[in-house]
């Protein structure tokens, strides 16, 4: 009894640093390491990982399915910022889930998105939350996007060679307006305007880029967040299911809807069916 | 298998068989068609469906068409299920060391004749150099087929009337392609009874 | 750890191809959980059958276990994994128990797993687990993980090996999917339905696997989680399958107002 108030009334015990702070918060030990983050005892422990699971897609045959395949986007805009994403999560073929959440709520102001490795992307960008709200209290101010995107980078490029897989954008409005990032495992961070990641975004690029314009109005620029995911979802077979839709304004992010993507689908081909009989009909009255 | 995706389920019931398959025609996770039916006639009481490699898909079809043309020529008279699945397995194994890489499921009504007066609802299926299994209630393949072997075996009962038949095959199929990234964009089931054959596209999920 | 042991030169000069031997810390021991929530239950069941390849190991090993009061944890995969992670995670919330004078809230636990998983992110567990129980607002609720931890909160889930066949059924049946209601029906709510008719889906889902899948059958243990102020006596009264026997498992702490049950009987043994 006497060590513990000894200890909660040495001043030397109290935090000093950044990093003293952070000991024993969460599942983080005296070190400021992860709790028991254990490494397989092996010459090669990323070989070793790279066996037996398929966290860089590089082993279909793996043992340990980890969750995969997704459309993600976000674009800035004179509104903000649009985020969307699809809710699929394949295992091989099989369709592991439909209602993955791969907007990460960081904090009011700030989202992350969700692809590669689900895991890693729910583990550290719960993690970031942590870091911010230690910022706020430390500096009585809100972390900018900036600086939040650059603490995740770190960590993970902390982990380089180790196997992480994710791919993220982080999004949020900040003094200098609305901003995003683009923050991967392999240590990138992107500064831009516009980001779409996963094995969709081919699709959703398409779809995209035809209708971006930093000018677009709100219900302009959702309609498009949400028509390109739908495209994703449609193509690709490792997206689809549900699109959630994001807006991020100078008062904290604003969830919009969830969509589903064979539904809207449907609703566009009866548009495009209507427009076209509407062209036609035209085009008698013409002759 | 996975290159093009697709799959393939029959069921039998009082009277009736039914078989049924996706549309989706795919190269690995991009999907090409939504139109790529994998389901044909030999006769009006007979379909046979192809799922596997789309290639492979068209070539076999030709080359049962051919032999089963060949075979109405000779014999003077249509090919029952049973005789038609060992012509499908024949022509499978002919390249049993270099296989089509399909598993056909097959599914037809009898015709009555004097020695079997009351023929009993035929459906059979392969594997991929044409090992056959007739089984008694219903058979899958394709890339759904494991997702297919579940919900069927939760859902099917015996002697079940045709609208009956349609929509335990029908739910069957749609839900199980729900599962699979490489099966879906479309569904198409047909009903055979003795005296037609009911034809429905389904509106499936287009993701 | 990596070893090439070749095998001595034939008589004809060529060489045998050098067999490998590496460090294979992992197994997969088949069998299936599902968990199902309700308005105000949980039920999460498992099938008892352990098996490595073609092999039954034993046709009684437990994969569901009873953590707290109101939550019921399923574990699938790799069973030395299983039994190991279940071990710690029973110590961790008895730990919590003793510094803070109550039990750990479902919605806790399901974080505290995602942390202990992730911390094995470089050495996997090898398990894919599923919790079921009661939320500190009384709904029914089910959480599912991955190997190394991302986790998402579900009305229904199954894992292991025969989830393939069980999930597609259940999204048909559960979240009746690809159904629409008869013109002028009552619309279908999914996570709303009764217990009896969850319990029956249950079973039928097991007996399907057991049909279909030669990694799953031998016996089935359903836990049935309620909360306070549901009467039991539904339960009790449900007409269960053949050899179904029911038993009330007793509180873990002091016993609060949610009580857990044990529903268990045989599946196939071939």
């Amino acid at each position: 009894m006497n060590a513990i108030i000894q200890n909660l009334s040495t001043p030397s015990h109290l935090p000093t640093t950044e990093e003293d702070e952070l000991k024993g918060y969460g599942n983080l030990d005296e070190m400021g390491r992860i709790k028991g983050m254990q490494i397989p005892r092996v010459p090669d422990p990323t070989a070793f990982l790279n066996l037996y699971t398929d966290s860089m897609s590089s082993n279909p045959e793996a043992k340990i399915k980890l969750a995969h395949g997704t459309t993600t986007l976000a674009f800035r805009f004179k509104g903000g910022i649009i985020v969307a994403v699809d809710s699929r999560a394949t295992a091989g073929s099989y369709i592991a889930s439909g209602t993955v959440k791969k907007v990460i709520e960081i904090n009011p102001y700030l989202l992350g998105t969700m692809a590669g490795g689900a895991a890693d992307c729910q583990y550290w960008e719960t993690y970031l939350g942590m870091r911010c709200r230690l910022y706020e209290l430390r500096n009585k101010e809100r972390i900018s996007v900036a600086a939040a995107s650059k603490i995740l980078s770190n960590i993970v490029y902390g982990y380089k060679g180790r196997g992480l897989s994710m791919g993220t954008m982080i999004c949020g409005w900040d003094k200098t307006g609305p901003a995003l990032f683009y923050v991967d495992s392999e240590g990138q961070r992107l500064k831009g305007d516009l980001f779409s990641v996963g094995s969709g975004s081919t699709f959703a690029y398409g779809v995209l880029d035809q209708g971006y314009s930093y000018d677009l109005s709100d219900e302009e620029a959702q309609e498009l967040g949400r028509r390109s995911i739908i495209a994703a979802g449609h193509r690709d077979a490792f997206s689809g299911n549900t699109c959630n839709l994001y807006h991020v304004r100078e008062n904290g992010w604003e969830f919009i809807g969830n969509y589903d993507v064979s539904q809207q689908w449907y609703e566009y081909e009866a548009k495009k069916k209507a427009a076209r009989e509407a062209a036609s009909s035209e085009m008698a009255v013409e002759v | 298998m996975e290159y093009n995706g697709g799959s393939v389920v029959a069921m039998i019931g009082k009277d009736c068989v039914a078989i049924a398959s996706d549309l989706r025609l795919g190269q690995q996770s991009v999907g090409v068609a939504m139109n790529f039916d994998k389901v044909f006639p030999v006769n009006d009481k007979l379909y046979y469906g192809l799922p596997g490699l789309a290639t492979d898909v068209y070539t076999l079809r030709e080359q049962l068409r051919f032999r089963v043309n060949m075979y109405r020529m000779k014999e003077e008279r249509e090919i029952t299920p049973k005789t038609f699945t060992h012509l499908v397995s024949s022509t499978l194994y002919e390249k049993r060391f270099g296989p089509y890489f399909i598993e056909p499921v097959v599914a037809g009504l009898p015709s009555p004749t004097e020695l079997d007066p009351h023929p009993k609802p035929f459906i059979s299926t392969m594997d991929t150099i044409g090992c056959i299994t007739t089984p008694k209630d219903f058979a899958v393949a394709g890339t759904a087929s494991n997702k297919l072997f579940g919900v069927a075996e939760g859902l099917w009962e015996p002697d079940l009337e045709p609208e009956d038949l349609f929509e335990t095959i029908s739910q069957t199929l749609l839900n199980a392609v729900d599962r699979d990234a490489l099966s879906g964009w479309g569904a198409i089931v047909h009903v055979i009874t003795h005296d037609k054959v009911i034809t429905r596209q389904l509106r499936a999920r287009m993701d | 750890m990596t070893l090439l042991a070749q095998s001595p030169m034939s008589l004809h000069d060529t060489y045998a191809a050098p067999v490998e031997h590496r460090f294979n810390p992992y197994s997969e021991n088949g069998g299936t959980i599902l968990a199902i929530a309700g308005a105000d239950f949980s039920v999460i069941a498992g099938d008892t059958r352990q098996s490595e390849g073609y092999s039954i190991q034993t046709r009684y090993a437990r994969k569901v276990f009873q953590l707290t009061d109101n939550a019921v944890l399923a574990t699938n995969g790799f069973a030395a994994d299983g039994k190991n992670f279940v071990r710690r995670l029973k110590q961790s919330l008895e730990w919590y128990q003793h510094n803070h004078h109550k039990q750990m809230g479902l919605k806790a636990i399901a974080r505290l797993i995602q942390t202990m998983l992730y911390g094995r992110r470089f050495f996997p567990y090898y398990v894919y687990n599923i919790l079921g129980g009661i939320e500190e607002d009384g709904s029914g609720a089910v959480y599912s993980f991955d190997p190394v931890g991302s986790y998402e909160r579900e009305a229904c889930r199954a894992a292991g090996a025969a989830q393939a066949l069980v999930q597609p059924f259940l999204d048909n049946q559960i979240y009746f999917k690809n159904q629409q209601p008869e013109p002028g029906a009552e619309p279908f709510v999914p996570g709303r339905l009764p217990l009896s008719t969850v319990l029956g889906l249950v079973v039928d889902s097991f007996t399907s696997a057991t049909e279909r899948h030669i990694e799953v059958g031998d016996g089935i243990e359903i836990f049935i989680v309620m909360a306070k102020g549901r009467s039991p006596e539904s339960l009790l009264d449900e007409k269960l399958g053949e050899g179904m026997t029911i038993e009330e498992v007793p509180p873990v702490g002091e016993g609060g107002e949610e009580r857990t049950f044990l529903l268990s009987g045989p599946l196939k043994r071939d």
